[in-house]
């Protein structure tokens, strides 16, 4: 166990690293951590908390490998080469969702969408105003349409904050968040839905009554107003906004040397 | 004992039809019947509709070759390798409609559609826009009282594309190390015929020696053919990883209709086996590679 909590604060360090450890900080050793397809920044997370504050947090690699002890972070998130020697081989599809749609268990998801919108509504499907005969044709909702309904914990990370990824209203819902705001989700019945948006900018979380998008902190180097300018809408702004706290120099050390020594959580940021 | 061996030409020729709705296994760059996918191409089929959980290559190219106008499915990626921008393209045409579904709705029509219900209820998806895309999709009152759910109507696809490590020649199919894949567990039994690649096909005295790694019963299998290397370019493990470069050579090619067409008459057309295919693929150096890259 690396010497992490005496550890002074990093002044030699990136957006990507300052992303992974407000990513790791929502992670206990009480959860279970699971991530998808081209998660560089959540993986080096998990990788991070096992490493430090949450040496017990379980993750299950890819949806697939229970426990990987994977070496660092390879050039796929969903391949074996991240999973191969789990301590339990989970079928991606029908087993996976028997575990992850009982409340108890695997409460928490980061998760990544083209749009976002103020309510912490994605879009995932498509740019245009007729889903038959859209003007971009997007990946598709793969598990985020049920994580959105079922009560999950969400946790958006966004490397490349700008208007066209964070808008006033999604072009399509393929995850619900807050909806139209206010009390709808709840109203519907939903539980859980989007509690953070992590970008390369700032921290955003949800306004308690409104639902509306709250800065939370910018990270240092960045002021309210460059994030404001940079968002699709007003975002909900506090009189006094926090700077992000920074990583320790040794949280630096463990993503640069041992978590992801080639550098792959860089290919998220364009 | 009923013989399964086919070769590929027979078993596409005979048991899919302009039109059908053809189940696939794949999970972006993974464990994708690429033998078959060919081989759909090569015969011409037309106006099938595909059901797939997560999309790689093989949509791709189906879209491509003009295979394809209807898709089921959660989502369409090649993961590092981005976008697939041929079924990208098609789809912004209008040429191929999609049905987009979130995996438990995908798993709840699947399912309903292998035990013979008019409909499985999901969760997810409330709150969504997806519900009114799909007339397959409707939201509906609990009749115990609860919270309203979707009902997601069963989906039987004619046929089912499976690619295995091993089977015999009465089909019994066999997975190293077990039900990993995202779509094996399902699509094959709700399917109205399958048909199953394997790395290797071996006498049925070697299926007992692990019974616990069969993973299909020979009584629902329509036909087996072996292919090895058949899920190249995704990647099967244990056995190999994806191709790196072939995923890059197609990516590159892929904006660029006139180029991918190129493409897929040099690894598709052209080659009438699969050691031919391999060949065009790179050969013993690609082999290499991506038995090599399993360790990595």
């Amino acid at each position: 166990m690396s010497d992490w909590q005496s550890s002074p604060t990093a002044t030699d360090y990136t957006i990507d690293e300052l992303m992974i450890t407000v990513l790791a900080r929502q992670f206990t050793n009480e959860d279970q951590a699971c991530n998808g397809m081209a998660s560089f920044l959540p993986v080096s997370a998990f990788m991070l908390a096992r490493l430090t504050h949450a040496p017990h947090l379980t993750w299950l690699a890819g949806a697939a490998g229970l426990e990987p002890k994977a070496s660092k972070v390879p050039a796929s998130t969903l391949e074996s080469p991240l999973w191969a020697d789990s301590v339990m081989y989970i079928e991606q599809y029908g087993d996976f969702w028997n575990y992850a749609l009982n409340g108890r268990w695997l409460t928490k998801f980061c998760v990544g969408a083209a749009q976002l919108d103020q309510f912490g509504n994605a879009n995932n499907s498509i740019i245009g105003s007729d889903y038959h005969r859209p003007k971009v044709r997007l990946p598709g909702t793969a598990g985020l349409g049920d994580m959105g309904s079922i009560g999950k914990l969400l946790y958006y990370w966004n490397p490349n904050h700008g208007p066209r990824s964070l808008v006033e209203k999604v072009d399509f819902i393929s995850a619900a968040g807050y909806l139209g705001g206010g009390s709808e989700r709840e109203d519907m019945g939903l539980t859980g839905g989007p509690q953070l948006v992590v970008t390369n900018l700032a921290v955003l979380d949800f306004e308690p009554d409104s639902k509306r998008m709250r800065l939370q902190s910018v990270h240092p180097g960045t002021t309210a107003e460059e994030v404001q300018e940079a968002t699709g809408f007003e975002l909900v702004t506090p009189e006094s906004v926090p700077e992000t706290a920074p990583p320790s120099v040794e949280q630096v050390r463990l993503i640069r040397e041992d978590i992801d020594p080639d550098g792959m959580r860089k290919r998220e940021f364009r | 004992m009923t013989d399964k061996l086919a070769t590929l030409e027979d078993a596409v020729g005979d048991l899919v039809s302009d039109g059908d709705v053809v189940a696939l296994q794949n999970m972006a760059t993974q464990a994708a019947p690429m033998a078959l996918v060919r081989e759909l191409i090569r015969q011409g089929k037309r106006d099938l509709g595909l059901v797939v959980l997560v999309g790689g290559m093989a949509v791709d190219w189906l879209a491509a070759a003009g295979t394809i106008n209807r898709l089921i499915g959660a989502a369409v990626s090649m993961e590092q390798f981005g976008l697939c921008q041929q079924y990208r393209a098609a789809v912004e045409r209008g040429d191929v409609t999609v049905e987009e579904l979130s995996e438990t709705a995908l798993n709840a029509r699947l399912g309903a559609g292998a035990r013979n219900l008019p409909f499985l209820p999901t969760k997810g998806l409330i709150g969504t826009d997806l519900i009114d895309q799909s007339e397959n999709l409707v939201l509906i009152d609990d009749p115990f009282g609860g919270r309203p759910v979707v009902a997601c109507r069963a989906l039987v696809p004619d046929v089912a594309l499976v690619h295995a490590h091993r089977a015999d020649r009465e089909g019994n199919i066999q997975y190293e190390p077990t039900i990993l894949w995202p779509d094996i567990g399902i699509m094959p039994k709700a399917a109205q015929r399958v048909i199953v690649t394997a790395e290797e096909i071996v006498d049925t005295s070697r299926i007992r020696e692990n019974p616990d790694r069969t993973v299909l019963p020979g009584f629902i299998v329509d036909a087996v053919i072996e292919v090895p290397y058949g899920a190249h370019p995704t990647s099967f493990y244990p056995r190999y990883g994806y191709d790196t470069s072939f995923h890059m050579a197609w990516a590159k090619v892929a904006r660029d209709a006139e180029a991918a067409k190129g493409f897929l008459d040099r690894v598709v057309r052209e080659p009438d086996t699969q050691a031919e295919y391999l060949n065009a693929a790179g050969g013993a150096q690609m082999i290499a590679a991506i038995e090599r890259w399993r360790t990595t």
